[in-house]
Protein backbone atom coordinates (compact mmCIF):
# COMPACT_ATOMS: atom_id res chain seq x y z
CA UNK A 1 0.00 0.00 0.00
CA UNK A 2 1.61 3.39 -0.98
CA UNK A 3 0.74 6.03 1.34
CA UNK A 4 1.28 9.74 1.81
CA UNK A 5 4.09 9.23 4.67
CA UNK A 6 5.72 6.45 2.03
CA UNK A 7 6.38 9.21 0.16
CA UNK A 8 7.46 11.29 2.70
CA UNK A 9 10.59 8.54 3.37
CA UNK A 10 13.59 9.80 1.38
CA UNK A 11 14.61 7.78 -1.93
CA UNK A 12 16.76 5.10 -1.66
CA UNK A 13 19.10 7.48 -3.83
CA UNK A 14 18.94 10.45 -1.75
CA UNK A 15 19.84 8.25 1.27
CA UNK A 16 22.41 6.64 -0.60
CA UNK A 17 25.34 7.34 -3.36
CA UNK A 18 26.36 5.20 -6.19
CA UNK A 19 28.94 3.06 -4.48
CA UNK A 20 26.69 1.91 -1.02
CA UNK A 21 23.43 1.46 -3.48
CA UNK A 22 25.80 -1.73 -5.38
CA UNK A 23 28.13 -2.43 -2.57
CA UNK A 24 27.20 -6.13 -3.89
CA UNK A 25 28.70 -5.45 -6.97
CA UNK A 26 31.75 -4.00 -5.39
CA UNK A 27 31.96 -6.60 -2.94
CA UNK A 28 31.80 -8.90 -6.29
CA UNK A 29 34.44 -7.18 -8.52
CA UNK A 30 36.63 -7.48 -5.26
CA UNK A 31 36.03 -11.49 -5.03
CA UNK A 32 36.68 -11.80 -8.85
CA UNK A 33 39.93 -9.50 -8.22
CA UNK A 34 41.02 -11.33 -5.26
CA UNK A 35 40.33 -14.68 -7.01
CA UNK A 36 42.51 -13.75 -10.19
CA UNK A 37 44.81 -12.28 -8.03
CA UNK A 38 45.55 -15.61 -5.84
CA UNK A 39 45.82 -18.01 -9.30
CA UNK A 40 47.82 -15.16 -11.65
CA UNK A 41 49.91 -13.56 -9.22
CA UNK A 42 50.39 -15.57 -6.00
CA UNK A 43 53.62 -13.69 -4.51
CA UNK A 44 51.67 -11.14 -3.74
CA UNK A 45 49.41 -12.32 -0.98
CA UNK A 46 52.00 -14.81 0.21
CA UNK A 47 54.84 -11.77 0.57
CA UNK A 48 51.62 -9.71 2.10
CA UNK A 49 51.11 -12.81 4.05
CA UNK A 50 54.97 -12.88 5.50
CA UNK A 51 54.82 -9.75 7.20
CA UNK A 52 53.88 -11.07 10.77
CA UNK A 53 54.20 -10.25 14.60
CA UNK A 54 52.89 -12.66 17.00
CA UNK A 55 50.77 -14.33 14.39
CA UNK A 56 48.96 -10.81 13.83
CA UNK A 57 49.25 -10.02 10.18
CA UNK A 58 50.57 -6.75 9.56
CA UNK A 59 48.59 -6.10 6.35
CA UNK A 60 45.58 -7.39 7.11
CA UNK A 61 45.69 -5.57 10.67
CA UNK A 62 46.22 -2.29 8.86
CA UNK A 63 43.04 -2.89 6.56
CA UNK A 64 40.98 -4.02 9.19
CA UNK A 65 41.87 -0.89 11.26
CA UNK A 66 41.29 1.21 8.11
CA UNK A 67 38.02 -0.04 7.78
CA UNK A 68 37.02 0.39 11.85
CA UNK A 69 39.02 3.16 13.06
CA UNK A 70 36.75 5.86 11.39
CA UNK A 71 33.96 4.34 12.55
CA UNK A 72 35.03 4.43 16.24
CA UNK A 73 36.10 8.00 15.84
CA UNK A 74 32.77 9.18 15.42
CA UNK A 75 31.06 7.67 17.93
CA UNK A 76 29.88 9.72 20.89
CA UNK A 77 29.52 8.43 24.00
CA UNK A 78 28.28 10.84 26.33
CA UNK A 79 25.21 9.94 24.05
CA UNK A 80 24.94 6.82 25.67
CA UNK A 81 23.68 9.68 28.78
CA UNK A 82 20.27 9.90 26.74
CA UNK A 83 19.06 6.60 27.83
CA UNK A 84 15.90 7.78 29.71
CA UNK A 85 15.03 9.49 26.60
CA UNK A 86 13.55 6.24 24.57
CA UNK A 87 13.39 3.43 27.14
CA UNK A 88 11.00 1.31 25.21
CA UNK A 89 12.94 1.44 21.96
CA UNK A 90 16.46 0.91 23.91
CA UNK A 91 14.51 -2.54 25.83
CA UNK A 92 13.57 -3.16 22.87
CA UNK A 93 17.00 -3.39 20.64
CA UNK A 94 19.20 -3.91 23.28
CA UNK A 95 17.50 -7.18 24.33
CA UNK A 96 17.40 -8.01 20.72
CA UNK A 97 20.77 -7.44 19.74
CA UNK A 98 22.23 -8.85 22.86
CA UNK A 99 19.98 -11.75 23.86
CA UNK A 100 17.89 -13.09 21.22
CA UNK A 101 19.96 -12.05 18.02
CA UNK A 102 23.46 -13.89 18.75
CA UNK A 103 21.32 -17.41 19.92
CA UNK A 104 19.01 -17.21 16.65
CA UNK A 105 21.95 -16.72 14.01
CA UNK A 106 23.97 -20.03 16.07
CA UNK A 107 20.37 -21.66 15.46
CA UNK A 108 19.51 -20.86 12.15
CA UNK A 109 23.27 -21.50 10.77
CA UNK A 110 23.74 -24.72 12.37
CA UNK A 111 20.01 -25.99 11.36
CA UNK A 112 20.90 -24.95 7.73
CA UNK A 113 24.96 -25.74 6.89
CA UNK A 114 25.02 -28.57 9.36
CA UNK A 115 21.34 -30.31 8.69
CA UNK A 116 19.98 -28.78 6.07
CA UNK A 117 22.67 -28.47 3.54
CA UNK A 118 24.56 -31.60 5.16
CA UNK A 119 25.10 -33.41 1.60
CA UNK A 120 26.25 -30.27 -0.49
CA UNK A 121 28.93 -29.21 2.51
CA UNK A 122 31.65 -30.93 3.85
CA UNK A 123 31.36 -30.93 7.79
CA UNK A 124 34.68 -29.15 8.56
CA UNK A 125 33.86 -26.67 6.46
CA UNK A 126 30.10 -26.56 7.58
CA UNK A 127 31.75 -25.87 11.55
CA UNK A 128 33.97 -22.86 9.63
CA UNK A 129 30.98 -21.46 7.78
CA UNK A 130 28.82 -21.73 11.33
CA UNK A 131 31.90 -20.20 13.08
CA UNK A 132 31.84 -16.92 10.95
CA UNK A 133 27.68 -16.59 11.10
CA UNK A 134 28.75 -16.38 14.80
CA UNK A 135 30.72 -13.87 14.53
CA UNK A 136 28.33 -12.26 12.14
CA UNK A 137 25.51 -12.81 15.11
CA UNK A 138 27.25 -11.45 18.12
CA UNK A 139 27.82 -7.44 16.62
CA UNK A 140 25.32 -5.46 15.72
CA UNK A 141 25.43 -2.22 12.96
CA UNK A 142 27.42 0.95 14.36
CA UNK A 143 27.53 2.87 11.44
CA UNK A 144 25.33 1.62 9.06
CA UNK A 145 22.15 1.97 10.61
CA UNK A 146 22.28 5.99 10.46
CA UNK A 147 21.50 5.70 6.99
CA UNK A 148 19.12 2.81 7.54
CA UNK A 149 17.41 5.31 10.13
CA UNK A 150 17.81 8.39 7.51
CA UNK A 151 15.62 6.38 4.52
CA UNK A 152 12.89 5.44 7.47
CA UNK A 153 12.48 8.97 8.96
CA UNK A 154 13.89 7.64 12.22
CA UNK A 155 14.68 9.32 15.22
CA UNK A 156 18.18 10.90 14.91
CA UNK A 157 18.64 11.15 19.06
CA UNK A 158 17.41 7.80 19.66
CA UNK A 159 19.37 5.93 16.97
CA UNK A 160 22.42 7.93 18.17
CA UNK A 161 21.69 6.90 21.75
CA UNK A 162 21.52 3.01 20.77
CA UNK A 163 24.75 3.08 18.40
CA UNK A 164 26.64 4.31 21.36
CA UNK A 165 25.18 1.95 24.04
CA UNK A 166 26.06 -1.20 21.80
CA UNK A 167 29.11 0.01 21.11
CA UNK A 168 30.01 0.14 25.05
CA UNK A 169 28.43 -3.15 25.23
CA UNK A 170 29.84 -4.75 22.69
CA UNK A 171 33.39 -3.99 24.21
CA UNK A 172 32.76 -6.83 27.05
CA UNK A 173 29.78 -8.80 25.32
CA UNK A 174 31.38 -9.30 22.26
CA UNK A 175 33.67 -12.09 23.29
CA UNK A 176 31.91 -13.98 25.86
CA UNK A 177 29.39 -14.51 23.73
CA UNK A 178 31.72 -15.94 20.50
CA UNK A 179 33.77 -18.11 23.06
CA UNK A 180 30.43 -19.41 24.26
CA UNK A 181 28.47 -19.92 20.63
CA UNK A 182 31.77 -21.55 19.32
CA UNK A 183 32.12 -23.38 22.27
CA UNK A 184 28.54 -25.22 22.18
CA UNK A 185 29.58 -25.77 18.47
CA UNK A 186 32.13 -27.76 19.48
CA UNK A 187 34.98 -25.28 17.90
CA UNK A 188 37.52 -24.52 20.15
CA UNK A 189 39.09 -21.22 20.12
CA UNK A 190 41.46 -20.38 23.01
CA UNK A 191 40.05 -17.35 25.24
CA UNK A 192 43.27 -15.53 24.98
CA UNK A 193 42.94 -15.68 21.03
CA UNK A 194 39.91 -14.23 21.60
CA UNK A 195 40.61 -11.50 23.97
CA UNK A 196 43.71 -11.03 21.39
CA UNK A 197 40.88 -9.77 18.51
CA UNK A 198 38.97 -7.89 20.96
CA UNK A 199 42.09 -5.96 22.06
CA UNK A 200 43.15 -5.60 18.16
CA UNK A 201 40.05 -5.20 16.80
CA UNK A 202 37.53 -3.46 19.61
CA UNK A 203 39.54 -1.62 22.09
CA UNK A 204 42.49 -0.27 20.27
CA UNK A 205 40.25 1.22 17.60
CA UNK A 206 37.94 2.24 19.97
CA UNK A 207 40.60 3.82 22.24
CA UNK A 208 42.59 5.34 19.46
CA UNK A 209 38.74 6.89 18.11
CA UNK A 210 38.01 8.53 21.04
CA UNK A 211 41.25 9.85 22.34
CA UNK A 212 41.60 11.33 18.79
CA UNK A 213 37.93 12.76 18.65
CA UNK A 214 38.76 14.18 22.02
CA UNK A 215 42.34 15.96 21.20
CA UNK A 216 41.51 17.27 17.36
CA UNK A 217 38.15 18.62 19.17
CA UNK A 218 39.62 19.92 21.83
CA UNK A 219 42.21 21.63 19.24
CA UNK A 220 40.32 21.94 16.55
CA UNK A 221 36.66 22.41 17.63
CA UNK A 222 33.93 20.13 16.80
CA UNK A 223 32.73 21.76 13.76
CA UNK A 224 36.58 21.02 12.01
CA UNK A 225 36.29 17.56 13.18
CA UNK A 226 33.04 17.07 11.57
CA UNK A 227 33.55 18.81 7.98
CA UNK A 228 37.44 18.46 7.64
CA UNK A 229 38.59 15.42 9.38
CA UNK A 230 35.72 13.31 9.45
CA UNK A 231 34.97 13.80 5.85
CA UNK A 232 38.33 12.86 5.25
CA UNK A 233 38.84 9.77 7.22
CA UNK A 234 35.06 8.85 6.64
CA UNK A 235 35.72 7.38 3.05
CA UNK A 236 38.71 5.33 4.49
CA UNK A 237 36.20 2.18 5.63
CA UNK A 238 34.56 1.27 2.71
CA UNK A 239 37.99 1.38 0.91
CA UNK A 240 39.47 -0.59 3.57
CA UNK A 241 36.73 -3.30 3.17
CA UNK A 242 36.95 -3.45 -0.26
CA UNK A 243 41.21 -4.09 -0.17
CA UNK A 244 40.32 -6.46 3.05
CA UNK A 245 38.10 -8.70 0.45
CA UNK A 246 40.58 -8.27 -2.69
CA UNK A 247 43.44 -9.77 -0.46
CA UNK A 248 41.27 -11.92 1.63
CA UNK A 249 39.89 -13.76 -2.05
CA UNK A 250 43.59 -13.76 -3.31
CA UNK A 251 43.67 -16.55 -0.31
CA UNK A 252 40.59 -17.90 -0.89
CA UNK A 253 40.54 -18.59 -4.73
CA UNK A 254 40.36 -22.37 -4.55
CA UNK A 255 37.53 -22.76 -2.46
CA UNK A 256 35.63 -20.17 -4.69
CA UNK A 257 36.12 -21.82 -7.36
CA UNK A 258 36.05 -25.41 -6.43
CA UNK A 259 32.72 -24.59 -4.65
CA UNK A 260 31.15 -21.40 -5.79
CA UNK A 261 27.72 -22.87 -4.26
CA UNK A 262 28.61 -22.17 -1.37
CA UNK A 263 28.39 -18.27 -1.18
CA UNK A 264 24.85 -19.15 -1.96
CA UNK A 265 24.46 -21.52 0.91
CA UNK A 266 25.84 -19.76 3.26
CA UNK A 267 24.09 -16.88 2.45
CA UNK A 268 20.64 -18.58 2.74
CA UNK A 269 20.57 -18.68 6.99
CA UNK A 270 22.02 -15.28 6.64
CA UNK A 271 19.19 -14.01 5.15
CA UNK A 272 16.50 -16.03 7.32
CA UNK A 273 18.36 -13.99 10.36
CA UNK A 274 18.09 -11.35 9.07
CA UNK A 275 14.55 -10.74 8.72
CA UNK A 276 13.74 -12.85 11.95
CA UNK A 277 15.64 -10.49 13.52
CA UNK A 278 13.73 -7.38 11.64
CA UNK A 279 10.46 -8.85 12.63
CA UNK A 280 10.69 -9.66 16.23
CA UNK A 281 12.03 -6.24 16.98
CA UNK A 282 9.40 -4.40 14.96
CA UNK A 283 6.58 -7.30 15.70
CA UNK A 284 7.67 -5.77 19.43
CA UNK A 285 7.87 -2.53 18.90
CA UNK A 286 4.31 -2.76 17.43
CA UNK A 287 2.82 -4.68 20.41
CA UNK A 288 4.41 -1.60 22.88
CA UNK A 289 2.56 1.12 20.66
CA UNK A 290 6.55 1.95 20.09
CA UNK A 291 6.51 5.43 17.52
CA UNK A 292 7.50 4.37 13.90
CA UNK A 293 10.33 6.67 14.04
CA UNK A 294 11.64 4.56 16.80
CA UNK A 295 10.56 1.30 15.53
CA UNK A 296 11.96 0.93 12.40
CA UNK A 297 15.46 2.04 12.65
CA UNK A 298 15.55 -0.36 15.82
CA UNK A 299 14.50 -2.95 14.27
CA UNK A 300 17.10 -2.31 11.47
CA UNK A 301 20.07 -1.89 14.30
CA UNK A 302 19.18 -5.56 15.33
CA UNK A 303 18.85 -6.95 11.74
CA UNK A 304 22.25 -5.55 10.29
CA UNK A 305 25.64 -6.78 11.05
CA UNK A 306 28.88 -4.89 12.64
CA UNK A 307 30.99 -7.16 9.56
CA UNK A 308 34.33 -5.49 10.03
CA UNK A 309 34.21 -6.54 13.23
CA UNK A 310 33.55 -10.18 12.40
CA UNK A 311 35.18 -9.81 9.50
CA UNK A 312 38.60 -8.87 11.49
CA UNK A 313 37.45 -12.05 14.22
CA UNK A 314 37.43 -14.00 11.76
CA UNK A 315 40.68 -13.79 10.22
CA UNK A 316 42.51 -13.25 13.77
CA UNK A 317 40.72 -16.23 15.06
CA UNK A 318 40.62 -18.81 11.71
CA UNK A 319 42.90 -16.74 9.04
CA UNK A 320 42.53 -15.47 5.86
CA UNK A 321 41.91 -18.92 4.00
CA UNK A 322 39.34 -20.28 6.85
CA UNK A 323 35.73 -21.13 5.93
CA UNK A 324 34.64 -18.59 8.75
CA UNK A 325 36.28 -15.88 6.98
CA UNK A 326 34.07 -16.69 3.96
CA UNK A 327 30.79 -16.72 5.97
CA UNK A 328 31.50 -13.35 7.16
CA UNK A 329 32.17 -12.01 3.93
CA UNK A 330 28.82 -13.12 2.21
CA UNK A 331 27.27 -11.34 5.21
CA UNK A 332 28.66 -8.17 3.30
CA UNK A 333 27.64 -9.50 -0.08
CA UNK A 334 23.81 -9.41 0.96
CA UNK A 335 23.78 -6.99 3.44
CA UNK A 336 22.76 -3.21 1.95
CA UNK A 337 20.23 -5.54 -0.67
CA UNK A 338 18.92 -7.05 2.58
CA UNK A 339 18.42 -4.18 4.37
CA UNK A 340 17.32 -1.88 1.29
CA UNK A 341 14.31 -4.27 1.53
CA UNK A 342 13.87 -3.94 5.09
CA UNK A 343 13.91 -0.17 4.88
CA UNK A 344 11.11 -0.64 2.25
CA UNK A 345 8.77 -3.05 4.55
CA UNK A 346 9.13 -0.68 7.62
CA UNK A 347 8.12 2.78 5.09
CA UNK A 348 5.20 0.39 3.68
CA UNK A 349 4.07 -0.06 7.43
CA UNK A 350 4.87 3.40 8.92
CA UNK A 351 0.73 3.58 8.91
CA UNK A 352 0.66 0.56 11.59
CA UNK A 353 2.78 2.41 13.88
CA UNK A 354 1.72 5.21 16.24
CA UNK A 355 3.53 9.19 15.21
CA UNK A 356 3.55 10.08 18.77
CA UNK A 357 5.25 9.23 21.46
CA UNK A 358 3.26 7.11 24.26
CA UNK A 359 3.00 9.17 27.60
CA UNK A 360 6.12 7.16 29.34
CA UNK A 361 8.35 7.72 26.26
CA UNK A 362 8.27 11.42 27.53
CA UNK A 363 11.18 13.49 27.81
CA UNK A 364 13.13 13.34 30.68
CA UNK B 1 9.67 27.99 13.33
CA UNK B 2 9.46 26.79 16.72
CA UNK B 3 12.75 26.41 19.12
CA UNK B 4 11.77 25.16 22.68
CA UNK B 5 14.32 25.90 25.04
CA UNK B 6 14.14 23.62 28.55
CA UNK B 7 13.99 25.49 31.84
CA UNK B 8 17.00 23.36 32.81
CA UNK B 9 19.04 23.93 29.38
CA UNK B 10 18.00 27.72 30.17
CA UNK B 11 19.53 27.54 33.65
CA UNK B 12 22.31 25.91 32.63
CA UNK B 13 23.51 27.87 29.25
CA UNK B 14 23.54 30.33 31.72
CA UNK B 15 26.56 29.11 33.38
CA UNK B 16 28.00 28.15 30.30
CA UNK B 17 28.18 31.39 29.23
CA UNK B 18 24.61 31.96 28.02
CA UNK B 19 25.36 30.80 24.13
CA UNK B 20 24.19 27.50 22.25
CA UNK B 21 24.90 26.49 18.41
CA UNK B 22 22.41 24.02 17.15
CA UNK B 23 24.39 22.40 13.81
CA UNK B 24 24.11 19.00 11.93
CA UNK B 25 26.85 16.73 12.29
CA UNK B 26 27.77 14.07 9.60
CA UNK B 27 28.03 10.08 10.61
CA UNK B 28 29.56 8.15 7.81
CA UNK B 29 28.32 4.45 7.32
CA UNK B 30 30.34 1.61 7.10
CA UNK B 31 29.29 0.24 3.78
CA UNK B 32 29.41 4.07 2.16
CA UNK B 33 26.82 7.06 2.29
CA UNK B 34 26.01 9.56 4.92
CA UNK B 35 23.06 10.98 7.11
CA UNK B 36 23.31 14.30 9.04
CA UNK B 37 22.02 14.55 12.80
CA UNK B 38 21.52 17.88 14.61
CA UNK B 39 23.93 18.28 17.72
CA UNK B 40 23.61 20.96 20.08
CA UNK B 41 26.77 22.30 21.91
CA UNK B 42 27.24 25.17 24.09
CA UNK B 43 29.49 27.29 22.51
CA UNK B 44 29.70 30.15 20.07
CA UNK B 45 29.74 28.62 16.19
CA UNK B 46 33.03 28.95 14.24
CA UNK B 47 31.32 31.06 11.59
CA UNK B 48 28.60 32.62 13.54
CA UNK B 49 27.48 34.40 9.78
CA UNK B 50 26.26 31.09 8.51
CA UNK B 51 23.95 30.75 11.01
CA UNK B 52 20.50 32.26 12.00
CA UNK B 53 21.20 34.28 15.39
CA UNK B 54 18.14 33.98 18.07
CA UNK B 55 17.58 35.38 21.25
CA UNK B 56 15.83 33.56 23.72
CA UNK B 57 15.09 34.26 27.00
CA UNK B 58 18.56 35.42 27.74
CA UNK B 59 20.32 32.71 25.64
CA UNK B 60 21.88 33.36 22.38
CA UNK B 61 21.11 30.29 19.65
CA UNK B 62 23.22 30.19 16.86
CA UNK B 63 21.17 27.34 14.35
CA UNK B 64 22.36 26.24 10.96
CA UNK B 65 19.53 27.45 8.30
CA UNK B 66 18.24 23.88 7.28
CA UNK B 67 16.94 23.21 11.01
CA UNK B 68 14.98 26.54 10.86
CA UNK B 69 11.83 24.75 10.00
CA UNK B 70 11.85 22.34 12.60
CA UNK B 71 10.39 22.08 15.76
CA UNK B 72 12.95 21.76 17.76
CA UNK B 73 13.58 21.42 21.69
CA UNK B 74 17.08 21.80 23.69
CA UNK B 75 17.45 20.06 26.75
CA UNK B 76 20.13 18.88 28.84
CA UNK B 77 21.06 15.49 30.07
CA UNK B 78 23.44 13.70 32.11
CA UNK B 79 24.84 14.44 35.73
CA UNK B 80 27.96 15.99 37.61
CA UNK B 81 30.48 16.50 35.66
CA UNK B 82 28.98 14.79 32.06
CA UNK B 83 26.08 16.81 31.75
CA UNK B 84 25.92 18.26 28.04
CA UNK B 85 23.18 19.90 26.01
CA UNK B 86 21.40 17.61 23.38
CA UNK B 87 18.71 18.39 20.92
CA UNK B 88 15.39 16.92 19.53
CA UNK B 89 12.82 17.16 17.26
CA UNK B 90 15.17 16.61 14.17
CA UNK B 91 14.99 14.20 12.33
CA UNK B 92 17.95 12.95 10.49
CA UNK B 93 19.02 14.76 6.77
CA UNK B 94 21.48 14.70 3.92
Amino acid sequence: MSTLQDSQSPSTSEGMGLFERFLSVWVALAIVIGVLLGQFAPAIPEALSRFEVAQVSIPVAILIWAMIFPMMAQIDFSAVLGVRRQPRGLIITTTVNWLIKPFTMFAIAWFFLTVVFQPLIPADLASQYLAGAILLGAAPCTAMVFVWSYLTRGDAAYTLVQVSLNDLIMLFAFAPIVVFLLDISNIQVPWDTVALSVVLYIVIPLTAGYLTRRTLIARHGSEWYDNVFMKRIGPVTPAGLILTLVLLFAFQGEVILEAPLHIVLIAVPLIVQTFLIFFIAYGWAKVWKVPHRVAAPGAMIGASNFFELAVAAAISLFGLQSGAALATVVGVLVEVPLMLALVRIANKTRHHFPEAEAPAEAKG
Amino acid sequence: MAIEVSDRAREWLHKQGGVATVRLSPRHGCCGGRADIAVAEARTPDAPKRYTRLEHDGVVLYIAPTLLDQDLTLDVEGFLGLRHLFVDGAPLSR
